[in-house]
């Protein structure tokens, strides 16, 4: 006898016959017959007759797979297809071509395969995907004001920055590069925490020119935890390094736990039936959890996809936890009663609120959170005033310059047109903004100042050393600094114009013109030349130099 | 005595405008004035109401009664005038007199007991002749003309501003909803007058009162977020060019001490 058939199967197993429109023994018996025909090589006959009727999908699978057809690169040999004859008759040609990247910054000239038919001077395509990050930078005043940390000097947040920068803020490779002289041992956690606390600081501080939500969305992009990521790494590590008995000590607890969980969701029905059959009351003992298990899948399930997400592959035990959610308690819901009511008293909260935001809109009403322990007495009483009021007032001695400024630009800090709630924080914010920008211009002009001063003593030590042929990467330098000092002390009138105006705004040419003055000096001009600029400049400031001198020599 | 419970956390606040609006006294009108005031050449009115307009009518705001919260307004007009302190108790809240010069109103609001706040007080200057932004470019048109250009308007608005209300204050506010300001202008008059060309004239003449509208907030808080941006774009600049020449001072100054070591 010939093995059991697929037939026989069907008939041990009571499934009907097979959906085909021949009657089965016509079709068995042409099987029968054929199989040692078209039964494939390899394959055990038994095997091959419970198939059954399926088999010849089946043996197409074994056939030969064919292949994709090939794709016509457009190459002119026609390769004798018929298809590829028609689209050779257009023939594509490509070049061998040298393109600019834009990119680049230092117009190196690479060639690549193109399409002859392509514009030449179209832009590199790749190129726009050179993105640089938006790195921060700080003044020495919003270090001292802002970033002091005891664990960091000055210098290392500036190298850690300049890692930053270089390395595009690819956080490996700078914990990789780190090597800051004399430093500590930083992690990369350390390095991290460091960078995102600098810049989620600098951004609370400096005047925001958006709204408030995308404001909150750059800082949470900056969000770091350090003490969180560490123990994260440590779980996870902890989780790489269990042994296999530790696992499957865990997968037994695990199970034992549902087995008592089980037991007593089975114990709590009974005991309900109990009462309701001989009382005929609801038992009102809802301490022990319902059967849905929502919040104890979904925590589950959070877990196991923080795992697959931290790049873990979930063993065997984690898939029979997903599969056991269904019908089955976690401990983390031990407690449902007070989690849901939670969840559900919040949902409540919003919408009310936002059925009354309109309402309040309406009624020009504004709610703001009190403070718990604000005291009843009278005179915590803020009494009604007219909202105009209310404009803001900046304290400090910009008072003036930040008028000023404001009136340049065509808004008056005295009075607004239509004083309402939000023009007046907008109205706040600009004043802080132009406040700042008057410190910053403020620090600008006393660096100025000291630059001043430095180029000056520089300019004399420079000037005396001459003689004695100072080292070659000192004096290059200080040449170029030093034709910088004569380009602004021949335009002195640049620099009042400037400072006069304080509140002005717009001197981008000013500001263009020095630098551009800067690059001709130190490209046209020989270095004679400057090292002239150089005297006229020490000559100039002999007030402040006159006393270095004498005190050097 | 539940009533008389602060509603903490609350803040409500109800748009009023003040101002006045001028015009020129026809001659038959400047007849019937006493001897002694021959010498007036303006009616003015000025007055405190609430701060959208009612629709279809040429009078500046006024859409609501606001005498749900306003007790009392006493106009302190210029000493000149017989008895210069004028309060008024019910609504309309305005003074209407005849003049011939600009001077600065003291307007005192004062309250509803149920408020229990005290008065506040504001000021005003009464314009009687053409306006406009720009105070420098000020336009002085004689009287014929400034009699074409329709009535003069100067009006502030602003916003009456409750901290934590007594309950039944707050009730009484919220029973009294304020008109909302309409969206866009419904009127093509400006509050002032730009220029004195014919379109000008054509546009004041009979185009009715203008009105504050949403759009005016609007457009106002852009024009300050614009300079914001600004200013800020500014500030970067010149950030910037602060790091530049600090980190130039730092090369700098460690040179110069290099070279006192040598």
């Amino acid at each position: 006898m010939a093995g059991p058939s697929a037939s026989d199967v069907r008939a041990a197993l009571s499934l009907g016959e097979p959906s085909s429109s021949t009657p089965p023994h016509a079709s068995a018996t042409p099987l029968a017959r054929k199989p040692s025909l078209r039964k494939p090589e390899g394959m055990p006959r038994e095997l091959y007759q419970l198939i059954g009727p399926s088999a010849p999908t089946l043996i197409e699978q074994f056939a030969k797979p064919q292949l994709k057809q090939k794709p016509n690169l457009g190459s002119g040999g026609g390769a004798g297809q018929d298809g590829n004859a028609v689209a050779g008759s257009s023939k594509v040609k490509w070049e061998w071509r040298t393109f600019k990247n834009g990119a680049r910054s230092d117009g190196l000239k690479l060639s690549h395969w193109v399409k002859a038919d392509t514009d030449p001077n179209a832009d590199y395509p790749f190129a726009k995907y050179n993105i640089s990050t938006n790195s921060y930078v700080y003044s020495q005043d919003e270090y001292t004001r802002l970033l002091e940390d005891k664990e960091w000097t000055k210098e290392e947040t500036d190298y850690l920055f300049e890692l930053a920068r270089e390395y595009d803020g690819r956080f490996y490779v700078i914990g990789d590069r780190y090597d800051f002289p004399n430093g500590s041992h930083r992690s990369l956690e350390d390095l991290k925490d460091r960078y995102y606390s600098v810049c989620r600081k600098l951004i609370r501080n400096r005047p925001w020119g958006g709204d408030e939500a995308s404001k909150n969305q750059l800082l949470s992009s900056f969000q770091f935890d350090k003490d969180r990521e560490v123990t994260r790494k440590q779980y996870v590590a902890s989780l790489m390094n269990r042994t296999p008995e530790q696992i499957a000590e865990e997968e037994s607890l695990y199970i034992e736990l549902k087995r008592l969980e089980q037991r007593e969701r089975r114990f709590k029905k009974d005991r309900d039936e109990l009462l309701r059959t001989m009382l005929g009351i609801e038992s009102g003992l809802a301490d022990i959890p319902d059967e849905d298990g929502l919040s104890a899948s979904a925590s589950n399930n959070n877990l196991s996809i923080s795992l697959s997400t931290s790049g873990l592959s979930i063993d065997t035990s984690n898939k029979k936890r997903k599969k056991g959610n269904g019908d089955v308690e976690t401990p983390i819901s031990a407690t449902p009663s007070s989690s849901s009511v939670i969840q559900l008293s919040q949902p409540q909260k919003k919408q009310q609120s936002a059925k009354s935001a309109a309402y309040d809109a309406a009624q020009c009403i504004v709610r703001t959170d009190v403070p718990s322990n604000a005291s009843s007495n009278k005179s915590a009483h803020t009494p009604v005033t007219l909202r105009s009021f209310k404009i803001p007032f900046i304290k400090s001695s910009n008072q003036q310059k930040v008028t000023q400024l404001l009136a340049e630009l065509k808004i008056s800090n005295q009075r607004l047109v239509m004083p309402t709630r939000d023009n007046l924080a907008k109205l706040e914010g600009l004043m802080e903004a132009a406040n700042a920008l008057i410190d910053t211009k403020k620090l600008v002009d006393k660096v100025e100042m000291d630059l001043n001063v430095a180029r000056a003593r520089l300019g004399m030590a420079v000037e005396g050393g001459e003689a004695d042929a100072a080292p070659a990467g000192g004096s290059a330098s200080a040449s170029g600094a030093g034709g910088q000092a004569g380009v602004e002390t021949q335009t002195p009138g640049a620099m009042d114009v400037d400072e006069d105006a304080e509140g002005e705004q717009e001197d981008p040419v000013d500001a263009s013109g020095r630098g551009q003055s800067v690059v001709s000096t130190r490209s046209t001009r020989s270095r004679k030349q400057a090292r002239r600029s150089m005297s006229i400049s020490s000559v100039d400031t002999a007030a402040t130099g006159a006393g270095n001198k004498k005190r050097k020599r | 005595m539940a009533d008389r419970v602060r509603v903490r956390g609350v803040t409500i606040h109800r748009p009023i405008i003040y101002g006045n609006v001028a015009v020129v006294l026809a001659p038959e009108e400047k007849a019937l004035l006493p001897p002694n005031l021959s010498d007036h050449t303006h009616r003015w009115t000025v007055a405190v109401r609430s701060a959208a307009s009612p629709p279809d009518s040429n009078t500046v705001g006024g859409a609501d009664d606001l005498s749900y919260f306003l007790k009392r307004v006493t106009f302190k007009l210029h000493e000149t005038y017989p008895n210069p302190s004028r309060s008024i108790d019910k609504p309309p809240f305005e003074v209407t007199e005849t003049g011939w010069g600009e001077f600065e109103v003291q307007i005192r609001l004062n309250f509803v007991t149920e408020s229990g706040e005290k008065g506040i007080t504001c000021y005003h200057h009464i314009k009687l002749h053409p306006w406009t932004l720009n105070p420098e470019e000020a336009l002085n048109p004689n009287l014929e003309l400034a009699a074409k250009l329709g009535p003069v308007h100067s009006w502030q608005y602003d916003e009456v501003v409750f901290n934590d209300p007594f309950q039944n204050f707050l009730n009484i506010l919220v029973s009294h909803a304020p008109t909302a300001l309409p969206k866009t202008k419904r009127k093509p008059v400006p509050f002032h007058v730009t220029t004195l060309t014919q379109e000008a004239i054509e546009v004041a003449k009979g185009a009715g009162a203008p009105e504050f509208t949403q759009e005016m907030e609007k457009e106002e808080g852009e024009r300050i977020e614009q300079a914001k941006k600004q200013v800020i774009a500014e500030q970067d600049k010149w950030r910037a060019m602060l790091i530049e020449k600090e980190k130039e001072l730092e090369k700098l100054q460690k040179l110069i001490a290099e070279q006192q070591a040598t």
